[in-house]
Formats: C-alpha cells, structure tokens, sequence
C-alpha cells in the first residue's frame, strides 16, 4: 500500500494543480490579513457567518477537495493507467485506500491550515481555531471520500461535484429541512457549531447536531468508500 | 489444499486460457460475438483489423472487463476480481499507460512492489535486462521515445515472472532491431514453458512470431488454429496486382500466356491490371519475364493487400 500511496501523492501534487489549490487556501488568509490591517476584528457574527460558512465551508472546503480528490482516480482512468493497479495481486480496497489517504494527506493539511490561520489572524480563540480545525477536516475527510468515487464513475466528475455542492448543498439545504441531514456542508457547520456553541451561536437553528454531524461524516465517508471498492470490482477497466 | 498443491495438480492437457460461446456488447453494440477458443503452452497471435475486438477480448481473458455472456477460464479459473491469479498473469495494454514522473527504473520497482517480490533489486534488474534499458533507467519515462515506452512496460510486465503473458498490439513504435530482440525474447520465454498471445492487426508480424493464431473480424472468430495452414489459405485467395510498365501492350500479351495470371484489363492511363491466384509465384515472374522481352518495369503494387480485404476473404471463404 506504501508504494501506491507514494505514487499517490506524486500524481496528486503536479505543479499546475498544486498551484490552483494554494492560491485557493491563500483566499481565507488574504481576507484575514485585510481585515487586520484595516484593525478590524472578524466577530462570529454575521460577518463571521458569511466568512466562515460562505467563503470557508461552503467554498473553499469542497472546491480544494473536489480539484485533488476527483483526480485520484479518475486520472488513472484519463491516462488508462488503471490497468497497471488493478491487475496487481491486491484486494481492491487496498487500490481505493492509499488513494483516498493521499487526497486526505494532500488536501487536508492544506484547508485546516488555512481555515486555523485565517481563524487566528482575525479573531485569536483557541476552542474557536479547534472547532474550525476539526469541522474542516472533517469536511475533507468526507468530500474525498464522495469526489474520489465520482471521479472513477464519470468523465464529467468535477461538473457533477460542483452541481453537488452548489445546487445540492447551496441551493437545496436553503428550502428543504431535511436536506441537512444529507450534506457534508450541514456536517462541517455542525462539528464546528457542536465544538464551540458560544462563537458560533449564529449557526443556532440552522446546523445538525454535534452527534449527527459526526455520524453522517462517519457514515457517508464510509459508504463512499465502499461504493469505490465495489464500482473498482464491477467495473470494465479500458 | 495450497496453491503450490493445487497448481501441482493443474492438468497438463487443460488450456491455458478457454473460452465457450463469450460475448460481449456495449448496450446495442456488439464487441465479441459468441467466440470458443483454447489457448494452450506456446505463443498464439490474435490478429485481425482495427476494430475486430482483440483488445475487448484481451481484456476479458485477463479481468479487466466481464463477459456479457458465455464463459473464460484462466488456468482453470475464472479470472474476474481474482487477485490471486494475477501473480500468474502479466498484462500490457495496447496504451502508453506509463507514469511520466517516475525513471524506468522506478516504473519497474512499482510494479515489483506491488507484486510483493522479494528481494526487489534482482527482479528489477533481470526485466531491465530482458528489454535491453540498462543504459536508460534512471531517466524519466515522461522523456522516453515510444518504443523505450512500449519497453519499459514490457519489463514491469515481467518482473514478477508470470506464467501467462497477454500483450496488446506490443511493437506499436518499436523499430525493426527492437522487434527481432522482442521476438527472440518471447521465443525464449515460450520455450521455457510460458504461455503468451499477442495482439496485432500486422499480418506479417505475427506471422514471424506465432505458431497459432486466433483471427478476429468484427467481432467474431474467423480462423483458429496453425498459422501455416491459414496463410496457405490467404495465399490463394485472387489478388489484383496493378503494373505500370514501359510498353503496356507487350506487357499484357504476354502475361496472358501464363498460367498463373487469370485475366488482365488496361487501364486508362496505360497502368495493366490482372488478377492472380498465385501472387507468390508472379512476384517472381513478373520482373524475370519483363527483361525477357525487354520491357521496362516501372511500377508493381498490390491493389487489395488491405488486412481488411485479406480476412474478409477468409472469412467468405471459411
């Protein structure tokens, strides 16, 4: 699994898409170091709910995830590399985990490091940065899971994760309750609202609750990952 | 039982690879269409135009797609999400599948590590050494010509020693040294008991390389079995050959005189065209007899030596 997860990350971090992703995490920073040098402070208010649910959660978190994860496999698909793993004398889950692992390993330190770094620059709150922290890689964790299964079914992955997370997850989650028990957006907010109710009490009434979110992440994450090993099995490989 | 135990006891007379009545289509189109073969010990070509599906039935025969229906076997098993018989197969698609970043070196050891080969470094360097890509290997595939591609991929293919070798269209890009060193490596790798088909739509080359072959056109089998007997077939077959000479008339008159030439018309443009089912024999006579009466040859070429036209024939005529 050690070699696969090295070719892995080597696929992953090509130069062209290593820099879209920076200048993406670079985003909530930029924000927070114009906010400083005006000698603003970023309250969880408001202001704090469009930076940290628009820009951050809502944005941010599922465009990086989606521009690495959906490449994962869907570019062993692309360059018809995938013959290459899947006729190696290895159970299919051990092909699907190192790929997953290296989007989580890609992505993740990356959004966590820039939702924390914006987080502190802006309004320094330690439980705060943690929720943000932990709420954000959740959000990664599960994304990856759905992106890396939407690259290998369809050539056109990255049109349907951005109907998922823009129609589905923007759109659908504004008029139906219920839909927030089926987004990763609702989980991410739920995690950061559950971890630190007082700074983010603007999310009050709109989130899932902590154990929901958590366990809609676990699930959710779980299941795709399945769905991956299970379409690597049935699938005819070109 | 153990696997060593249970390969022990593989039959000998059992093939290598089975097919009975296997299809496969593609919602309304039809890739292979109710195919049965055995392959057996040995090297078999599977040859047949662009767009016969050779490459559709490569890929069941090695996993990568399923059957729409009938069965394959591989070794006696069925091959379809068996990891376990992939330590026994090595497959190398018709596509430059090649990671760009690693060395050939590298791309190799992935390849080894992922067949869990231990130790590592003698497997790595005995399937450099086969292709010939020593002076080659610690540079980046990405900057590999085509055929150092289509090596360097043969060698990840034999690093683990298998015992049944699938190759899709394996001399895409290779030059004719590099061909004869790939025929005299699979020779011996046929002579020590190992079992190899190879795909191409390149008559010649599998001619040059296999005892057997298996002829796909449109989707379907059209000729099985030893190589010779099938060419022998083709060879009869009526053939239009198309020659310009100096003296269109003279040429003409006495190409009717032979036997071997069925009928010549004159074009107008004054080139000869006559159909023959001896080409082999005319190739020869043709130039012998134009210096005989002083005529000067100035052009003889096939009209129909298409591969399509060649297997239609075999296929009417089956």
């Amino acid at each position: 699994m050690l070699a696969l997860l090295d070719l892995s990350l080597r696929q992953l971090v090509s130069r062209s898409r290593l820099a879209i992703i920076l200048l993406l995490a670079a985003v909530p920073v930029g924000v927070s170091v114009i906010f400083r040098l005006a000698d603003t402070r970023l309250e969880f208010g408001e202001a704090g709910n469009a930076f940290y649910d628009g820009l951050l959660v809502s944005s941010i978190l599922p465009i990086v995830t989606m521009a690495v994860a959906t490449a994962a496999l869907g570019n062993e698909l692309d360059d018809r590399t995938l013959s290459n793993l899947v006729l190696k004398p290895i159970p299919r889950w051990q092909i699907v985990l190192p790929k997953y692992l290296a989007s989580l390993l890609v992505v993740a330190p990356l959004v966590v490091a820039s939702g924390v770094g914006a987080t502190v620059l802006s309004n320094p709150d330690f439980q705060a940065a943690l929720a943000i922290g932990v709420a954000l890689f959740a959000g990664v964790a599960t994304y990856a899971a759905v992106f890396n299964w939407l690259g290998l079914v369809s050539k056109s992955a990255l049109a349907f994760s951005l109907v998922y997370v823009f129609l589905w997850e923007g759109v659908a989650l504004s008029f139906l309750d219920g839909v927030r028990y089926l987004s990763i957006r609702a989980y991410s907010l739920g995690i950061m609202h559950g971890m630190d109710e007082e700074s983010f009490e603007v999310f009050e009434g709109r989130v899932i609750e902590f154990p929901a979110a958590v366990g809609g992440a676990v699930i959710v994450t779980i299941f795709f990952l399945w769905l991956t090993v299970r379409r690597l099995k049935r699938m005819d490989v070109p | 039982m153990t696997t060593s135990q249970a390969d022990a006891l593989y039959v000998k007379n059992q093939p290598i690879v089975e097919a009975k009545r296997v299809s496969k289509w593609y919602s309304n189109v039809v890739a292979v269409s109710d195919v049965s073969f055995r392959i057996d010990r040995g090297i078999t070509g599977l040859l047949g135009p662009n767009g016969a599906g050779k490459t559709t039935l490569l890929h069941m025969i090695a996993g990568l797609a399923s059957t729409s229906d009938g069965e394959l076997t591989l070794l006696g098993e069925g091959v379809r999400d068996n990891p376990r018989l992939y330590r026994r197969l090595g497959f190398m698609s018709e596509h430059e599948a090649v990671y760009g970043f690693y060395t050939g070196r590298q791309f190799v050891e992935f390849s080894a590590k992922m067949y869990g080969l231990d130790p590592l470094a003698s497997a790595v360097d005995r399937a450099i050494d086969a292709v010939g890509l020593e002076q080659a290997q610690y540079r980046r595939v990405g900057g590999y010509s085509r055929g150092m591609k289509q090596r360097i991929r043969l060698a990840a293919t034999l690093v683990h020693d298998p015992e049944v070798l699938l190759l899709d269209e394996p001399l895409n890009g290779t030059d004719p040294r590099q061909r004869i060193e790939f025929h005299d490596l699979m020779r011996k790798m046929a002579a020590d008991g190992r079992t190899i088909v190879v795909s191409s739509h390149i008559l010649e080359e599998v001619e040059t390389l296999a005892d057997r072959i298996l002829l796909m056109v449109s989707g379907k089998l059209a000729a099985a079995g030893d190589f010779r007997a099938i060419r022998a077939k083709l060879d009869e077959r009526p053939y239009n050959l198309r020659i310009v000479v100096n003296d269109p008339r003279a040429m003409a008159s006495a190409l009717v005189q032979m036997d071997e030439v069925d009928s010549v018309t004159v074009e107008p443009t004054g080139a000869l065209v006559l159909l023959t089912r001896k080409v082999n024999v005319l190739r020869r006579a043709i130039p012998r007899l134009a210096n005989e009466r002083g005529i000067r040859l100035l052009r003889v070429e096939p009209m129909d030596e298409s591969l399509e036209s060649v297997f239609s024939y075999v296929v009417d005529n089956g």
